[in-house]
């Protein structure tokens, strides 16, 4: 079968770069150099134990945390000088984030997508609840909702500007099975159709392997292992990805040498 | 939020004022604030006024005006101050900060939005008050004349700098500092000279009260109830501290804000 010309075009296109992220919280220092890219249509998950700093690289690629050294560009836009330009080319949600109080499904949707700059979001606010098969929820309250449909309504708000990168903090933590894989094949179906690149963190390592091509491990701030989820298993000797996390973790759990830097002596 | 660019999207504007009118509309105890309380401060104020302006007592009717403009004219700044920092406020305490950030609004459409909004309640609040005085205590504030709305621009400004100095503290502190978005005021009230010249106050506190700009648009307030007319000079120094205000503010906010996304002050509130 032949590679649809334009989205070929398009997946050449690097949409994300991220190079030299330092991030020190206090004395500890939560990022370490990291480097990333992504390109469009890519599904890449960001991957490591807890305190890695998935979840600060992440906010730096957001714009939220300035990073100590090192720059983040989004569609080309260097996010210190361009943010709100560079973040209508971005969505985000995290799965631990409530609805904002007192207001109506359909509302929320509506605030967000007039934010991202939508006139009149209606359309795609029922297009992208279809898409999760909530339209029911349309009417409800944020704060009626349980936290799978919260999950599926964040979603919905962070995909409705159709971004070209949609960043995902632990988007299916703690959904059951059916609504986590009717959130994966959503997912799916954006990066397909509209060529969204996702950037995912989760713990759940099977999920992972169902739904990103790439996978970029951290440990202690620092990129330790990226590629597919084969290469990376396989170049810790471990069958899976689950085996190469509890690896890391572990190695993180080990006192470590005072003074010494934290270098990783994997290959990848 | 954004900092960059200088393009203000309506669109954003709107979206960020009509969300602020969903909570209010939906947390009934909110109403409290643009209906409530402004009519127990006029009752309250308007008996003070009753009883010192009874006959026989000296300066009485004098003062009953400067009680009732006062009360009515500190609203304007009450309101503009609680309506801005209590609209960020709402942000934090729902958790909503981090999807508000990422999105491509910038600050100055989002303070825009909530002073949007929060110029409505002030309509309904100062209308409340202007009602009540009339209702219960025959005291027509529109006779006061035009001079009220150049004096009324300046409160309303210096509330919403207040507000963005309180947001920028709250930025900087977290939720802890938030008792300053309501303390602030009590503050500020007494040294403005709200019911009553500078010289009222302790020698040592007059330079402070002198400096700020509500001091002046007070006084050129009680010009206006002495039937002296609007006094050019003090509304201009009113107006030219204000502008001082409004910059400072403006600086304190922005770097208030860069040192929140320098330290990472966005986890408290994920």
């Amino acid at each position: 079968m032949q590679a649809d010309p334009s989205r070929t075009e398009r997946a050449r296109e690097m949409i994300l770069v991220a190079r030299g992220l330092v991030k020190d919280y206090r004395r500890a220092r939560a990022v370490d150099g990291v480097d990333l890219e992504v390109r469009a249509g890519e599904r890449v998950a960001l991957l490591g134990p807890n305190g890695a700093g998935k979840t600060t690289t992440l906010l730096m690629v957001l714009g939220v945390v300035s990073p100590d050294a090192g720059w983040v560009e989004v569609g080309g836009r260097r996010l210190e000088r361009h943010r709100s330009r560079a973040a209508e080319e971005v969505g985000f949600a995290a799965g631990y984030l409530p609805l904002a109080e007192r207001l109506r499904v359909r509302e929320y949707l509506r605030l967000y997508g007039q934010l991202y700059g939508i006139a009149d979001p209606a359309p795609r606010i029922d297009a992208g609840l279809a898409r999760f098969r909530i339209p029911h929820l349309a009417e409800a309250m944020g704060t009626e909702l349980s936290s799978g449909q919260r999950t599926l309504v964040g979603i919905v708000r962070a995909t409705m500007h159709h971004p070209r990168l949609l960043v995902l903090d632990e988007p299916t933590a703690s959904l059951d099975p059916d609504v986590a894989m009717r959130v994966r094949t959503g997912l799916r179906e954006i990066s397909d159709e509209d060529g969204t690149a996702l950037l995912v963190t989760s713990h759940d390592m099977s999920e992972v392997e169902r739904l990103c091509e790439r996978v970029v491990f951290l440990s202690e701030g620092r990129i330790v292992a990226d590629g597919t989820a084969d290469e990376v298993a396989a170049s810790y000797g471990r069958g899976n990805l689950e085996g190469v996390f509890l690896h890391l973790a572990e190695e993180h759990l080990e006192p470590h040498e005072p003074g010494g830097a934290q270098q990783s002596d994997h290959p990848l | 939020m954004s900092a960059g660019g200088a393009r203000v999207s309506w669109l954003r504007v709107r979206a960020i004022a009509r969300r602020h009118a969903y909570v209010l509309l939906r947390s009934p105890h909110r109403m409290f604030d643009v209906t409530l309380w402004p009519l127990v401060d006029v009752l309250l104020f308007g008996s003070l006024a009753a009883f010192v302006g009874q006959p026989g007592a000296s300066s009485g009717t004098r003062a009953a005006g400067y009680l009732l403009a006062g009360i009515v004219l500190w609203h304007v700044i009450y309101q503009s101050q609680i309506a801005v920092s209590t609209g960020f406020l709402e942000e934090t305490w729902s958790r909503n900060l981090l999807n508000l950030m990422v999105t491509p609004v910038r600050e100055s459409e989002y303070v825009a939005g909530v002073a949007l909004f929060g110029m409505v309640k002030l309509l309904i609040g100062i209308g409340v008050m202007v009602l009540g005085a009339l209702v219960f205590f025959s005291f027509d504030t529109s006779s006061l004349g035009f001079g009220l709305l150049p004096i009324a621009a300046v409160l309303l400004l210096v509330g919403w700098c207040i507000s963005l100095l309180v947001i920028g503290i709250v930025l900087r502190f977290g939720s802890g500092a938030e008792a300053l978005a309501w303390g602030v005021m009590f503050v500020v009230m007494p040294l403005s000279g709200v019911f009553y010249p500078v010289s009222a106050l302790p020698d040592v506190l007059q330079p402070l009260a002198l400096a700020l700009p509500t001091t002046h648009a007070f006084a050129a307030l009680r010009g206006l109830v002495d039937g002296k007319g609007l006094d050019w000079a003090q509304l201009g120094i009113a107006a030219a501290s204000v502008a001082v205000l409004l910059a400072f503010s403006l600086a304190f906010l922005t770097r208030m804000l860069a040192l929140f996304r320098r330290r990472g002050y966005i986890t408290r509130y994920v």
